[in-house]
């Protein structure tokens, strides 16, 4: 249900992260999430691609990788020099 | 060429950030803070009504009350004379830390005991968000079924009290109390659990004293008594022969 504000909060954190490297863009990035986080990774993969389409970010792929507990973190970007 | 860079970095970071800020705030005025939280209609809204009325003279008391749409929680609970602002979310379907600390703008802490927040109606995304909160508390009414906490695990597991509600309609549907707690137990070891009718006012005294620990291990400084007030009959509340009429009716007798 709040999937598509979590996306936004990637999408956030990428650009944040992107903006400290000039010459570079983000093509990929990594989420750890628990499995008492709350949150589904089918929808949240549907809202931040819904999200990422025609945006500045597009093309950006997305791998979630399960944890243990509430964990719900970024793991990291892949950068791709422009 | 490409080039992963490790982040770590939690993805509700600034909320984490507000929250923080807002738990040092609430430390500071020694302001106790819960977080109610449960699917549409389990009692949340029933239960603060019931609380509000029976709350001890000087205690000083106020509510935040999210709702997607309309402001009709904020008018049923503002009857009871205690300061009540209503967060409408618009679409949003839990409280984040910034909504809250928007909201208590020009309310003094230092000038209130107890925060009393009402979530939006939603068992999955409020449990995400920390609100700087002293205590997650999730309501499960005997309606709903008592398979509910194996099936929501994640707010089952944050909770630091469940309250199993409407307990009074026990006779009218298939909830197996004995299975709830069981339920309950094997996602949360340590949550207390607390069954209440808000109609037959059953339970409301061992959620009161619930409440009121907490108030009491957030003030030290109060000597011994639970309530700074004195003389109330909460302050004698473990004793087992005052019943929730008799300290309501201390309560209506003293406003009058």
């Amino acid at each position: 249900m709040h999937e598509l504000g979590i996306a936004a909060s990637v999408l956030d954190a990428v650009r944040t992260e992107v903006g400290m490297r000039p010459g570079y863009r983000a093509t990929g990035v990594g989420l750890r999430i628990g499995a008492l986080a709350g949150l589904d990774p089918d929808s949240l993969r549907f809202g931040f691609e819904a999200m990422v389409s025609d945006s500045d970010l597009d093309p950006l792929r997305l791998e979630v990788e399960s944890a243990n507990g509430e964990e719900l973190d970024i793991a990291w970007i892949e950068l791709e020099e422009t | 060429m490409s080039n992963v860079v490790p982040v770590e970095k939690k993805v509700l970071s600034e909320n984490a950030r507000i929250a923080a800020e807002l738990r040092e705030r609430f430390a500071r005025s020694g302001t106790l803070v819960v977080n109610l939280i449960s699917a549409p209609g389990s009692g949340k809204t029933r239960l603060l009504e019931r609380t509000l009325e029976s709350l001890p003279e000087g205690l000083r008391v106020a509510v935040l009350t999210g709702d997607i749409q309309t402001e009709r929680d904020a008018e049923r609970l503002a009857r009871f004379g205690y300061p009540v602002r209503q967060i409408t979310t618009g679409g949003t379907c839990h409280l984040d830390a910034s909504m809250i600390m928007r909201h208590l703008e020009g309310w003094k802490l230092d000038e209130l005991d107890i925060l009393f927040i009402e979530n939006v109606g939603n068992l999955v995304c409020p449990s995400s968000y920390d609100l700087g909160e002293e205590a997650k508390i999730v309501l499960l009414s005997v309606t709903e079924g008592d398979e509910k906490p194996l099936k929501y695990p994640s707010i089952f597991f944050k909770s630091k009290l469940i309250l199993i509600t409407k307990t009074d309609l026990l006779p009218y549907v298939p909830f197996d109390l004995a299975q709830a707690r069981a339920n309950a137990r094997s996602i949360n070891q340590t949550a207390d659990i607390i069954e209440v009718s808000t109609e037959r006012q059953e339970g409301l005294m061992a959620w009161m004293d619930w409440l009121f620990a907490r108030k009491y291990l957030r003030m030290p400084q109060s000597g011994g008594k639970l309530i700074p007030t004195g003389g109330s009959p909460w302050v004698v509340s473990r004793s087992p022969e005052t019943t929730w009429e008799e300290r309501r009716a201390w309560r209506c007798g003293r406003n009058k």
